[in-house]
């Protein structure tokens, strides 16, 4: 019987699970970080864009001559300030996605390790409290490629943005915000309700 | 004089004023970022209560009500820009108490000044330097926020307003470095530990 090549998948998957249950909180908590910086860029960005659209010399502000340099560059400091925060963001993204990838490519070892004890029968098989090992296998990969992705898009997307793009920048949060993709947060949420219970047992 | 206890020197003569003058600028620095967000907050009420006013927005019978509103925010803008004008003035006072430090001492000691510093290595000179660029800096920005206040309920193109808003907020004559030069004043009079 293969008894301690299942219960030792068993233990990387319930690791497995627990590793993406709390990176998936980590990651909400980030993301949710994210959003009023992206907001204040687009804000920003609006001021930049009125600032260069007014020729300050034909308005009552012209007894300051040297305001409109000085003001944008305070403005594309602020810029550049809001976008330093946002690149420690994606490295808080990234620990999350690393931490869920190493663990998952641990299950797979672990899988591997035992191949040769693993037939199908014991893979597929299914009881009251745990669903099937080749099923959770497959979640398993199924989250750590969402966060794969995620963070991917979002990194690339942060790194088109620069200070003196307007256009991209005013659209940062619209842009920001639809890389997301809930349907992927929910299956992740549902599979953790799945295997609560396996969890649980030891 | 109390050379042989210089870490206690602060609390005696030029040493202890120029100690407590940047404690005060710092408390001041404070004060004003604190009224600048304040008066933030009341020029972007200014700001859309004109704007939507001249959008037109607001039925006729609503009209004089409105204008009540913009002449009330107008006038905690004028309330605050009141306040920071007394900040800048407190500012000058520490300026020209900087500055006559350093006639005393060559007064007292001749050209040269000070044989050994005040605290840790800044001449009498430097204290006068920093506070004549943070009054400087201070100053323009008040100069600047009067202007905006007095054209901010006239202003009819959103963009204009824009601008008015954003000089308000990002203060672009208070440079990166006066932050800087404020925690060094600090460090060097012992404020803050080395």
């Amino acid at each position: 019987m293969s008894k301690p090549a299942l219960l030792s998948l068993h233990q990387a998957l319930r690791k497995g699970f627990q590793t993406l249950e709390s990176n998936q909180k980590l990651w909400r908590s980030v993301l949710a970080e994210c959003t009023p910086l992206m907001v204040s860029l687009g804000n920003l960005a609006e001021q930049l864009r009125a600032l260069s659209r007014v020729q300050l010399s034909n308005t009552p502000l012209s007894a300051f001559p040297d305001l409109q340099q000085c003001l944008h560059f305070k403005l594309v400091q602020a810029t550049d300030t809001v976008l330093g925060k946002l690149s420690e963001k994606m490295s808080s993204l990234q620990a999350a996605r690393d931490a869920i990838s190493n663990q998952v490519s641990g299950v797979f070892q672990v899988y591997e390790q035992n191949m040769d004890s693993l037939d199908l029968l014991t893979l597929t098989e299914r009881s009251a409290t745990a669903p099937s090992a080749a099923d959770m296998m497959e979640w398993l990969q199924d989250a750590e490629r969402h966060y794969r992705h995620q963070y991917l898009r979002r990194k690339t997307l942060l790194q088109t943005f620069r200070a003196d793009d307007l256009s991209l920048l005013e659209s940062a949060p619209k842009r920001w915000e639809s890389l997301a993709s809930p349907s992927a947060e929910d299956r992740i949420t549902d599979t953790l309700f799945k295997v609560s219970l396996f969890m649980e047992t030891q | 004089w109390d050379e042989g206890n210089r870490k206690c020197s602060a609390v005696t003569g030029s040493a202890r004023k120029v100690r407590d003058n940047a404690a005060d600028w710092h408390n001041l620095m404070l004060r004003w970022d604190k009224l600048n967000d304040a008066g933030f907050a009341a020029a972007g009420r200014v700001v859309d209560l004109r704007l939507r006013q001249s959008h037109g927005e607001a039925p006729p019978p609503a009209l004089s009500s409105a204008h009540a509103d913009l002449q009330q925010e107008c006038q905690e803008l004028l309330d605050v820009l009141d306040k920071m004008a007394a900040v800048v003035m407190k500012m000058r006072r520490l300026a020209a108490w900087q500055s006559g430090l350093v006639d005393l001492e060559r007064f007292q000691l001749g050209d040269e000044g000070r044989p050994v510093p005040l605290f840790h290595g800044w001449r009498t000179a430097q204290f006068e330097e920093a506070s004549r660029q943070l009054l400087e800096a201070y100053g323009r920005e008040l100069k600047l926020k009067r202007a905006v206040l007095q054209e901010l309920a006239h202003t009819a193109t959103s963009d204009l307003c824009m601008v008015y808003l954003s000089c308000w907020l990002h203060q672009p004559y208070t440079p990166p470095q006066a932050r800087l030069r404020l925690e060094a004043l600090l460090l060097e009079t012992g404020h803050r530990p080395l």
